[in-house]
């Protein structure tokens, strides 16, 4: 394409008006507010005054609009985060992530992509950092199963069966796999029942780690309880070959687990394969 | 093409459950690129199952027509096979930068409007026309500030873009009130200056009213009185047109927004 270059002052006037965007609002008045005089003078001497607000109360608009557009995609992009954190604090980590890391795509739906990582690196310590953390873990598995593309579920062949102890499996992007040390699947599930952007108390931690397999269905997510070993099983699947994966089960199993493991672990792995939890099948010829 | 009297809605999430089971009259649908552009399967499923019942035209907010920085090409790539997908009537996209210096800031933000940025303006928009093989419309925007550096108005430069690139109005009623609402001009100014023979589709949507009078383009309302009165205007000084109701915030139940398309049979009795 062969356009003319766009005048110098327009990349300035750009890197002007940007900046008051991305200016911070106020949270000192428990509402959030625009902060016009943290502006850039030059920025506002570029707009000129309305007859009935000056121009920097119009960049404000701009500067509002910024941060409550991507709160909005923020808290859609992690609901059981926010409601543990409630709004007002969810949107406290959102701009300090956002103020470190500001979208850089056309896509709106890439601007929360390292907010989870963020988090747990950010959250102070009065939070209830371990559930939050996995929260955050939990939302980031649904949204990449919504933004999976479609992917054919792997269906082992003769080849693929001579190959398998020595290959590694590897999971559809279109499911996830979920060990939860609190019950923050149910109280996602009941999110919509409770109304309001107050902070929602964090379960007590439970007993024992559930595993959940969640598979992209075409009307929705379909979350599947999975056994503690069978969960542990598809998570070492995920990550070594098929020998290694049942070595360092069995390794880790109690005796009383080890004798039956055998025929668990094939019909756990049979059933694996039958839901479409695997796209492919790597290495092992 | 589209009849030049359709009707359509913007494709909104909350009312897929309402409209795959009921599969309401409406002419047409406009569905936003960027929301269908990623490989992510549902929207693509949910968009194809739109599609094999009704047309679908396309409307872009992250093309950055007037960034400083050149045309996405990447952004381009997938946008015309998603028009190639849904054998879109026409494409459109807004009058605006959208990023700056490799931050993308997700709002449709205004330029000083001088004729040294009419050129590249249209020769951007010739560019995105042939290359998507199809017509392409652009939108003029709501702003909430004026430029001390504008030589002249709105509707002077988006003429002239539209003239000089060979492209379409894609225009939006709302925006035009909105602007003559925040900047003191008159809208029927704005509309004496479009050629009507250009128009690919008019838009139509509600606003809110901040404390200081400031209008802001929100799309969370019903269309208002003043609007369908500009729109019922514009179809006496240039009908007909496709016309498209959106709604993007607090979203209603379809049949609301159906609702309001009947408003707009209304308004061009």
């Amino acid at each position: 394409m062969i356009t003319p270059p766009p005048p110098a002052w327009l990349a300035a006037l750009q890197d002007r008006f940007g900046a008051v965007l991305r200016t911070p609002l106020a949270r000192a008045t428990g509402t959030l507010t625009a902060v016009v005089v943290a502006y850039d003078p030059d920025a506002v001497r570029d707009a000129r005054d309305a007859h009935n607000a000056t121009a920097a109360e119009r960049l404000a608009v701009y500067n509002r609009q910024y941060w409550f557009r991507l709160f909005g995609v923020m808290q859609t992009a992690f609901p059981l985060t926010t409601r543990l954190l409630g709004h007002w604090r969810f949107n406290d980590y959102a701009a300090r992530f956002l103020l470190a890391h500001p979208p850089h795509h056309w896509a709106l739906d890439r601007v929360p992509d390292g907010f989870a990582p963020f988090l747990a690196e950010a959250l102070d310590p009065s939070d209830a950092r371990e559930a939050l953390v996995e929260a955050a873990r939990i939302d980031t598995a649904w949204r990449e199963l919504f933004r999976a593309p479609a992917v054919a579920p792997f269906r082992p062949t003769a080849a693929d069966a001579a190959r398998l102890l020595d290959a590694r499996l590897v999971p559809s992007p279109a499911t996830a796999l979920v060990a939860e040390h609190f019950p923050l699947l149910e109280l996602k599930a009941d999110l919509a029942s409770i109304p309001g952007e107050a902070p929602v108390p964090a379960p007590a931690r439970l007993p024992h780690p559930r595993w959940w397999m969640l598979l992209r269905e075409p009307d929705g997510v379909r979350q599947l309880p999975l056994a503690p070993l069978e969960g542990e099983l598809l998570a070492l699947l995920a990550r070594h070959t098929v020998r290694d994966a049942l070595a360092r089960l069995e390794a880790a199993c109690t005796e009383a687990e080890r004798d039956a493991l055998p025929s668990h672990a094939q019909r756990w792995l049979a059933r694996s394969v039958e839901r479409g939890f695997w796209a492919t099948l790597r290495g092992g010829g | 093409m589209l009849p030049r009297d359709a009707l359509g809605l913007g494709l909104r999430r909350p009312h897929y459950t309402h409209l795959f089971e009921h599969w309401p009259a409406v002419d047409y649908f406009e569905a936003i690129s960027e929301n269908f552009l990623t490989p992510a399967l549902p929207p693509r499923e949910r968009l194809d199952a739109v599609r094999a019942r009704y047309p679908v035209v396309l409307h872009g907010v992250g093309l950055n027509l007037l960034g400083h920085a050149p045309l996405d090409e990447d952004y381009l790539d997938a946008l015309g096979r998603l028009a190639d997908r849904v054998d879109a009537p026409f494409v459109s996209d807004h009058l605006c930068w959208t990023g700056a210096h490799g931050v993308s800031h997700h709002d449709l933000l205004p330029t000083p409007y001088v004729p040294e940025l009419i050129a590249l303006a249209a020769e951007r928009a010739a560019y995105v026309q042939r290359r998507l093989g199809r017509p392409f419309g652009l939108e003029n925007l709501s702003s909430y500030v004026t430029f001390a550096r504008s030589t002249m108005t709105e509707w002077d430069f988006y003429a002239a873009v539209v003239r000089e690139a060979g492209c379409s109005f894609m225009l939006d009623v709302n925006n035009i009130y909105v602007s003559s609402q925040n900047h003191g001009f008159d809208p029927e100014d704005y509309l004496r200056a479009v050629d009507f023979s250009r128009v690919l589709q008019v838009h139509v949507a509600g606003h809110s009213r901040e404390a200081d009078g400031t209008l802001v383009d929100t799309h969370d309302h019903p269309v208002p009185d003043p609007v369908w009165s500009l729109y019922a205007r514009a179809w006496r000084m240039g009908g007909p047109f496709p016309t498209l109701v959106e709604w993007d915030e607090r979203i209603p139940p379809m049949p609301v927004v159906l609702a309001e398309l009947d408003r707009a049979k209304g308004a061009r009795a």
